[in-house]
């Protein structure tokens, strides 16, 4: 950046000459057709994959449809009928099930923040071992999800987990039957979850710590700032659009809660941590009720659209403050 | 057909001897068939053997496999049936089958076609292959085929003064094997005063919440005389027979002791490897894992626990199945596709398949004198009471509901009655709307 000072003429140069060179308005319609040529290979693949999907789901959200079936009735909005008609298996856990993840969303976002934050303060600074613990807090988030469930799973085991026998050992206390007590199934979900993917979120808190102008510590310090004060004060709001972009990323993850529950509890006790996802899958793909899946997916899309948006006006509105 | 008397053909039909009929051949023009099927663990090598054997001595038809994920197969099958792209045969899951039949994606089998491909149905376990009937006529042939058995510790059993020669068959020898097999840590019996449920130093039975626990509640209905579903199709899991069955098994816990409250797969599993409990009733397919620990265990036949109507446990099953092919379809694919379905669940074929864990589809291969000192033999004399679930189009819609009601009812969360009058209330509300879909 130190060099560019010297070049401010050279532009006020070129710029004449490029409108000398640059030919008639003849092949202004090239121009217009070109970027889209670099465009159309994305395109081919956002229609194909995205945007022909989307259509052909809403499709089958609006009809009755089977493939195997002759025919597929037009039913409008039945299915989305059904989530609003109390005593409908999908008004009773669809929204079960929404809530179950929404839960989990408020639970597991702000362990995931300042779980993270956290250790990327202790990290960033020049401890002894840095490099090797950064590496193990990272390392989980490699593992694929069904091997962090059966993991989770088993320190969690009513009967035989390692947890149940350190409070054993340790405490002489009884073993709590964490898989099948609604409320404590969520602990070794939102734990494991923590584990499984706070290196993420520390690695990019890690990297925004780095570019963090040490001169305004400097500066603070001269006027006699706390280390409070200085975090307070410097480190967050300069860490604020990290925060937004984590935060953001880590509720839409959270609501996409899946692999986790069904592999830890498979849903239960009593459908206590079954996941919308889990649902709308099992009323697909268990039921064959495929239309009524496609309408609820549609109704979760939509509901995540309109959390993220509030979430993004309301923080974004924050990073610009702050930023100020 | 001269070429059919190949040696390799002769020993082929030596190998017969031990079953009674043979393949029918096909003596048409050269046909390739695709053949689908979900074998994708190390079960998928002895598919792949079979199929080479079949090609070598069926020189006029060849059997392109594919192998996939049981569930791939699933999603994809009504879209290649739709676009008259499926496979010439198909490899069907017993919770799976009904559904598809009734959704018209499997052609019926007519006795006139299976007879002339040599398909004989009394040669199967008649439940096994009566999974894949549906209102009056086949679709498929057994080939492969799991069972809940109920495995128990020997050693155990003879430290409590049991004989493992004879393990329990009623609900009063299981009940008293079961209370002698439960020990507290100060070595009181389930019996005797002053017994201590909560600290188990042994105990008599492995029961657990997740789908594969709620098998023995399953089993116990059938026992009773109870069914899965009325004759209407829906959910009818609540009978008088179902509660007084399923409120045996809640009572083993509750009232009795004698198995553990709150308990996992896992946890139950590991017990049983360690020694600490008598009765394991699970799939047949843990038995490698206790082979391979070198146990001394024997495997036997759920008790009937449920009650005396019948002996009755539940059963995993895969069938050939001929999809439905658009108009026009070459009928020698199908006249060769027959006596594949044919040749593959033949007596010498089945034997070999019963090498990846699957159990005899037929009583002359479970005769067979390979399997006499074989642990799993101890079920073969009731193999013909396994039952699958099948024989409704919505099977989801009732395990589905049935399995969040068995552990409502064995955790203690709701009484047994409840907990199932609940699961067959939201289980006819969705086959309600399942019906909608079979008009």
């Amino acid at each position: 950046m130190t060099v560019t000072p010297a070049t401010p003429s050279p532009p006020a140069q070129t710029t004449p000459a490029q409108t000398t060179t640059a030919p008639a308005p003849v092949p202004r319609r090239r121009l217009n057709l070109e970027p889209y040529l670099y465009l159309l290979p994305h395109a081919v693949l956002f229609f194909v994959f995205t945007v022909y999907p989307i259509g052909y789901g809403l499709y089958i959200s609006l009809h009755r449809w089977d493939l195997l079936s002759g025919q597929q009735p037009f039913v409008g909005g039945e299915f989305y009928r059904n989530l609003f008609t109390p005593g409908t298996p999908q008004f009773d856990f669809f929204w079960k099930t929404l809530w179950n993840t929404t839960f989990f969303t408020l639970v597991s976002v702000p362990l995931l923040v300042a779980a993270a934050l956290g250790l990327a303060l202790l990290l960033h600074r020049p401890i002894f071992g840095r490099a090797f613990f950064r590496a193990v807090f990272f390392m989980p988030g490699i593992l694929t999800v069904s091997v962090m469930g059966i993991l989770w799973r088993w320190l969690f085991d009513n009967q035989i987990g390692l947890v149940n026998a350190a409070r054993d050992a340790l405490f002489h206390a009884p073993p709590i039957p964490w898989l099948s007590t609604e409320g404590l199934a969520w602990v070794p979900i939102v734990v494991g979850t923590v584990w499984w993917t706070v290196g993420f979120n520390m690695t990019l808190y890690l990297a925004a710590l780095g570019n963090v102008p040490l001169s305004l510590y400097e500066a603070a310090s001269l006027d006699g700032a706390t280390p409070w004060q200085s975090f307070r004060f410097i480190t967050v709001p300069m860490l604020a659009p990290v925060t937004l972009f984590v935060v953001v990323t880590t509720a839409l993850a959270s609501f996409q809660l899946f692999g986790q529950s069904l592999i830890i509890t498979n849903g239960g006790p009593n459908r206590s941590t079954q996941s919308v996802i889990q649902y709308i899958t099992e009323e697909g793909f268990t039921n064959a009720q495929y239309s009524s899946a496609a309408a609820m997916g549609f109704a979760f899309g939509l509901v995540m659209l309109v959390l993220t948006a509030a979430q993004f006006r309301m923080m974004a509105r924050d990073v610009r403050e702050g930023g100020a | 057909m001269a070429r059919t008397t190949s040696p390799r053909t002769a020993a082929l039909l030596a190998l017969l001897a031990l079953g009674t009929a043979s393949a029918q051949t096909y003596s048409g023009p050269n046909v390739t068939l695709t053949f689908l099927h979900g074998f994708t663990g190390p079960d998928r090598p002895v598919m792949e053997g079979l199929i080479k054997k079949f090609n070598d001595t069926h020189p006029n038809i060849q059997v392109r496999a594919q192998a996939q994920p049981w569930a791939t197969t699933w999603q994809q099958l009504p879209s290649l049936v739709a676009s008259g792209k499926a496979p010439d045969v198909t490899v069907i899951n017993e919770d799976q089958i009904t559904g598809f039949i009734a959704r018209g994606a499997v052609s019926p089998l007519t006795p006139a076609e299976m007879k002339a491909a040599g398909i004989d149905r009394s040669r199967f376990f008649g439940p096994l292959f009566a999974t894949a009937d549906y209102q009056g006529q086949s679709y498929g042939v057994p080939v492969s085929s799991v069972a809940y058995v109920m495995f128990y510790n020997k050693d155990l059993m003879k430290k409590v003064g049991l004989d493992p020669a004879k393990p329990p068959r009623t609900r009063a020898e299981f009940l008293a094997a079961a209370q002698k097999c439960t020990v507290d840590k100060s070595g009181k019996t389930a019996t005797q005063a002053g017994f201590d449920p909560k600290n188990l130093d042994t105990w008599g039975v492995s029961l657990y919440n997740n789908w594969v626990g709620s098998r023995a509640a399953y089993a116990a209905i059938l026992q009773n005389g109870g069914s899965m579903v009325d004759k209407n199709q829906n959910a009818a899991f609540n009978s008088p027979q179902a509660v007084s069955a399923v409120q045996f098994l809640v009572d083993l816990v509750q009232k009795q002791h004698v198995a553990r409250p709150n308990s996992t797969e896992e946890a139950e599993l590991a017990a049983f490897s360690q020694g600490k409990v008598c009765f394991f009733p699970s799939g047949q397919w843990y038995l490698d894992r206790f082979e391979g620990q070198k146990m001394n265990f024997g495997v036997t036949f759920l008790p009937r626990v449920g009650g005396n109507v019948r002996d009755a446990a539940w059963g995993g099953s895969s069938h050939l199945t001929l999809p439905k092919q658009r108009a026009g379809y070459d009928a020698n694919k199908r006249r060769a596709a027959l006596v594949f379905m044919s040749w593959l669940s033949q007596p010498a074929q089945n034997l070999t398949w019963t090498s990846t864990g699957s159990l005899p589809t037929q009583p002359a291969v479970a005769k067979n004198p390979q399997f006499e000192k074989a642990a799993i033999s101890g079920i073969f004399d009731r193999l013909n009471s396994v039952y699958a679930t099948s024989g409704y189009p919505w099977v989801g819609q009732v395990m589905a509901p049935f399995d969040q009601a068995w552990e409502a009812a064995y955790l203690g969360k709701k009484t047994v009655t409840q907990a199932l009058n609940d699961g067959v209330r939201e289980s006819n509300k969705q086959i309600e709307q399942a019906r909608k879909n079979f008009r």
